[in-house]
């Protein structure tokens, strides 16, 4: 993946007062730490960053007033309604440092008839080198019968990219379907519905 | 339906409806979604048929997880009754929902199956929802 530069300024004043006309003008409050230095506060442009972050583990070459430094987003606060950043926590990271990220799983092909695929683990940890974090580990289920189970062990790796992930953890489960399945859930919950009725107690 | 199944207090006051979801805000199992706009008490019986549209809409496969669980009873008074006497007899189970909850998620339909089921759902819902689905930098 390759780097998104992004523009920042330092940010001098601080809460919430500052932090919402921040975001006013366009912009993100953003704070970027790691390797045992101090915190740097900053701004970041706002329709570029939600851009950029689209896309899982993308990384940011944050440029300070001229000093550049290679960062990946830790945590990103979103509003839970309106399509906003609120906050961004950045992690310095170095070239060719390795970093322990989740990688999203992507299935591509059409399972055998009357299956369903179960995605059991949406992403899988890989510990990879920073400047080659993998988009997505694709899965292919191509014509797999029910009862295929594709463990994490199983994953064919980008090269250089270590599972830390259980090699155990399931990770695409292929069942098969039953034809009265919606019937039968329903006499299962009125079932539990007068069960529960039964057992209600102070 | 969905009621717990033994409770410590049969009566309790009515939840704050004011604020946003502080958490389930997004999609944590499946591919697509259905997330609340607006505050609501949900209840039991709503969370039941919209599921029931969801799942006779999309027939065979498909995996539907509801997000939410209803486990605060909701009292009623009797009609045409005197007021004090203590407090009504428990009526319903709620679930007290917030803007940006993602109450019901679905998985292994094509999208626009997933959609129609889920606008069907909708419809049973007390409140505004959307579809929402699966980004990857969501994740």
């Amino acid at each position: 993946m390759s780097e998104i530069k992004l523009a920042a300024e330092r940010r001098t004043s601080f809460g919430k007062g500052a932090a919402r006309k921040v975001r006013r003008d366009n912009k993100i409050p953003a704070v970027l730490y790691g390797h045992g230095t101090d915190p740097v506060h900053i701004t970041l442009p706002a329709h570029e960053t939600a851009l950029a972050l689209k896309a899982a583990n993308a990384l940011l070459s944050i440029d300070i007033q001229g000093t550049s430094q290679l960062a990946l987003a830790k945590d990103v606060q979103r509003d839970p309604i309106r399509p906003i950043i609120e906050h961004i926590d950045l992690v310095i990271v170095r070239r060719g440092e390795k970093v322990t990220v989740d990688v999203p799983v992507h299935v591509e092909g059409d399972a055998g008839p009357d299956t369903i695929v179960n995605i059991e683990q949406n992403t899988i940890e890989l510990l990879v080198e920073a400047t080659n974090i993998p988009v997505a580990i694709v899965v292919s289920v191509e014509d797999l019968a029910a009862g295929t189970q594709i463990k994490a062990g199983e994953l064919t790796m980008p090269e250089g990219a270590v599972l830390v992930t259980d090699e155990d953890a399931l990770v695409v489960n292929i069942t098969g379907l039953s034809a009265e399945e919606p019937e039968a859930e329903l006499e299962v919950s009125e079932a539990d519905s007068a069960e529960a009725a039964a057992t209600e107690s102070e | 339906m969905l009621i717990p199944r033994r409770v410590k207090h049969r009566k309790q006051h009515h939840p704050d409806r004011h604020g946003m979801s502080k958490g389930g805000n997004e999609i944590a199992f499946g591919e697509f979604g259905i997330q609340a706009l607006e505050p609501t008490y949900l209840t039991n019986r709503q969370i039941e048929a919209a599921r029931i549209a969801m799942t006779r809409y999309i027939k065979r496969g498909g995996k539907v997880w509801i997000n939410v669980f209803p486990d605060r009873p909701i009292t009623k008074k009797p009609a045409e009754t005197r007021m004090g006497s203590g407090k009504g007899s428990p009526e319903w189970w709620i679930v007290n929902v917030k803007p940006g909850r993602v109450l019901f998620e679905l998985a292994g339909v094509p999208e626009p199956v997933a959609r129609e089921a889920m606008r069907l759902a909708m419809h049973k819902l007390p409140m505004k929802c959307r579809f929402v689905r699966r980004e990857g930098g969501d994740i």
